[in-house]
């Protein structure tokens, strides 16, 4: 058993380098998620770039507001200056203070996240326990029937702009047959309780169902594909001739292996939800982080701009860290010989 | 290359002609779309008004003819913008390698890391409003994707023996991309441009529908469905119809990228 052991310890190096590796990397894709937020404060209106430009046409800022901008971002301060107090800033986690009502940025980004979680996490998992199956079973027969008729409605889907599916869904679950309430959190005079729970329920079910559609067709299609291209491969041909129902053989082998792609693509899911969420909170007045953003955008709120920005761009850096690693983890070559 | 697409491509490609071609005869229906009629304000469809009409007694299919070309051509011109960058970025990193290679990936994957609405929306609101700066701010945050095609198909060809000829003859870096390379890399980019033109259309719309899009009186499929929310409860069709000339629309772009590239994956197959 000498040679398993060493080919086990030389797996296990590979995989430590592998991860190691991946994280160097993000070192400078956090520094440069930083650098560009901080440039997105240079092109805000009452930044030292916008003043000395063109006039903005009805984008002006009152002097007190860019009073505050200067005192904020220390833009009275020659540029190499300005980015270090920057980044002295961001490491302490100090994102500054709402102009709005002046509370701390982490403070008002902390309120909205709940609402936001609850949103996006349901989403998510609607997504996978819809579009893994979807895509196994069109992919076990490709051609088939049900592949042909999937293909169609996940295309349709895919191509849907999701503030036109909101605003059918309201018109016709909502206006038309008033199964659903049109938007909000909760009603104004819902009960405790598990009828509360109900009410709850209901002001969700159309909102996730916005944000999951999109993602569910996009998933289902990678999660297909790789269904059809591991129906190709030898060991699934193999688990056939050794008898294996062709049901096993599907969930068992072809399904473990176009598992793997999905897990990476995870953490890609992120930034797509997040922009979801700025239209679907913003439609179904939903008290999130990106109803927070839009009107923060619209009221030249930038230390919440920036904040929710960078907050927004590093945990799609680290969501996308840990699907790699975890994928690194998962692949059974990785692994067994670990 | 047409008589390799498939059958449904084929439909998609003469519907985005068809919308070409209403883009060319939409200034027909310009002075009706902007005809306002406040005693015929929110009708339903009838044979007069086919779409209704708005909060305002415009005649909805009008308006919805009228906004075809500024929906068209931002897409258009956005996806240019966007594969241009994407392509230099792309393949500037693949043909270099190395520390060039290193730093224009990191960069590529600094912008994917960001929500595209976000920085669509910031840059959107915070630039001058108009067009151009649509067109750019769509332009400069959706070109991460086709810069990985570029950067595969770059690393892909550059080692080839076409590419190693012209080198050995003494063309420069930038000649042997541009004149060598990518006439190889342009059917992949092709099927990544097709894509980036729905993506484009709906990004604007979005954008539009938000409130932050193109400043009035011009007005896209997004712009006319922003005025759809505040009378969901009595004018469905305000949110209907140029919904679907937005979806239409997006799906003939996404069949023909998907025909593109079943066509040219089959292609190069061989």
């Amino acid at each position: 058993m000498g040679d398993a052991r060493r080919v086990g310890d030389s797996g296990e190096a590979e995989l430590t380098r592998y991860v190691v590796r991946r994280i160097l990397l993000a070192i400078p894709t956090l520094f440069g998620i930083v650098v560009l937020v901080f440039l997105l404060l240079h092109l805000a209106p009452g930044s030292p770039v916008s003043a000395s430009g063109s006039p903005e046409s009805g984008r002006r800022v009152s002097g007190a507001a860019r009073e505050e901008m200067r005192r904020l971002y220390d833009l009275h301060l020659p540029l190499p200056e300005r980015f270090g107090k920057w980044i002295g800033r961001v490491v302490r986690f100090d994102l500054g203070e709402s102009f709005v009502d002046r509370r701390p940025v982490s403070e008002r980004i902390r309120e909205a996240l709940p609402a936001t979680l609850a949103l996006n996490g349901l989403a998510l998992l609607l997504t996978l326990a819809i579009a893994i199956p979807l895509g196994v079973v069109a992919g076990g027969r490709p051609e088939g029937p049900f592949d042909r008729i999937s293909a169609v409605a996940l295309f349709a889907l895919y191509s849907m702009p999701v503030f036109w599916a909101a605003l059918l869904l309201q018109s016709l679950l909502s206006v038309e047959l008033g199964w659903l309430p049109l938007y909000g959190v909760s009603s104004d005079d819902a009960p405790g309780g598990i009828a509360g729970i109900g009410d709850r329920l209901a002001h969700l079910a159309l909102p996730v169902t916005c944000l999951t559609y999109g993602s569910l067709a996009f998933l289902a299609r990678i999660v297909r594909a790789g269904v059809v291209d591991a129906r190709s491969q030898v060991y699934f041909t193999a688990a056939l001739a050794r008898g294996v129902s062709r049901r096993a053989a599907l969930w068992r082998h072809a399904f473990r292996n176009a598992l793997l792609p999905v897990i990476t693509l995870l953490g890609l899911l992120l930034p797509g939800l997040l922009s979801g969420s700025v239209i679907v909170e913003r439609i179904f007045a939903w008290p999130g982080l990106g109803r927070l953003y839009f009107d923060s955008i619209l009221s030249r709120d930038y230390p919440v701009v920036l904040g929710l920005s960078l907050v927004g761009a590093v945990a799609t850096l680290a969501a996308t860290l840990a699907a790699d690693v975890a994928y690194a983890f998962a692949d059974p070559r990785v692994r067994e010989s670990a | 290359m047409i008589r390799r697409l498939p059958g449904s491509a084929r439909v998609a490609l003469a519907f985005v002609l068809l919308l070409w071609i209403v883009a060319a005869v939409s200034p027909a229906f310009t002075a009706r779309a902007a005809d306002i009629r406040l005693e015929e304000r929110l009708l339903p469809p009838s044979l007069a008004h086919p779409f209704g009409t708005d909060d305002l007694g415009r005649d909805l299919a009008a308006r919805v003819i009228a906004a075809t070309p500024i929906s068209l051509t931002i897409g258009l011109v956005a996806a240019a913008v966007s594969v241009v960058v994407g392509f230099g970025v792309g393949a500037a990193g693949g043909y270099l390698g190395g520390v060039a290679d290193l730093l224009l990936s990191r960069l590529t994957e600094v912008v994917l890391c960001f929500p595209v609405l976000f920085l669509l929306l910031a840059l959107a609101a915070f630039l001058p409003p108009s067009p151009a700066t649509v067109v750019l701010a769509i332009g400069l945050t959706t070109w991460p994707a086709d810069a990985r095609y570029a950067r595969a198909e770059i690393l892909k060809a550059k080692n080839l023996d076409y590419a190693r000829a012209a080198k050995a003859a003494g063309a420069r870096p930038a000649r042997v991309v541009l004149r060598h390379l990518l006439p190889n890399a342009l059917p992949p980019l092709l099927v990544s441009a097709a894509f980036g033109v729905s993506w484009a259309i709906l990004a604007e719309a979005a954008l539009s529908f938000l409130g932050v899009g193109l400043p009035p009186p011009a007005a896209s499929w997004g712009g006319i469905l922003s005025a759809a929310p505040s009378y969901i409860e009595e004018a469905w069709w305000l949110a209907l119809f140029p919904g679907l000339a937005l979806f239409a629309t997006v799906s003939a772009y996404n069949l023909l990228a998907e025909g593109l590239r079943q066509a040219t994956t089959e292609a190069g197959g061989n």
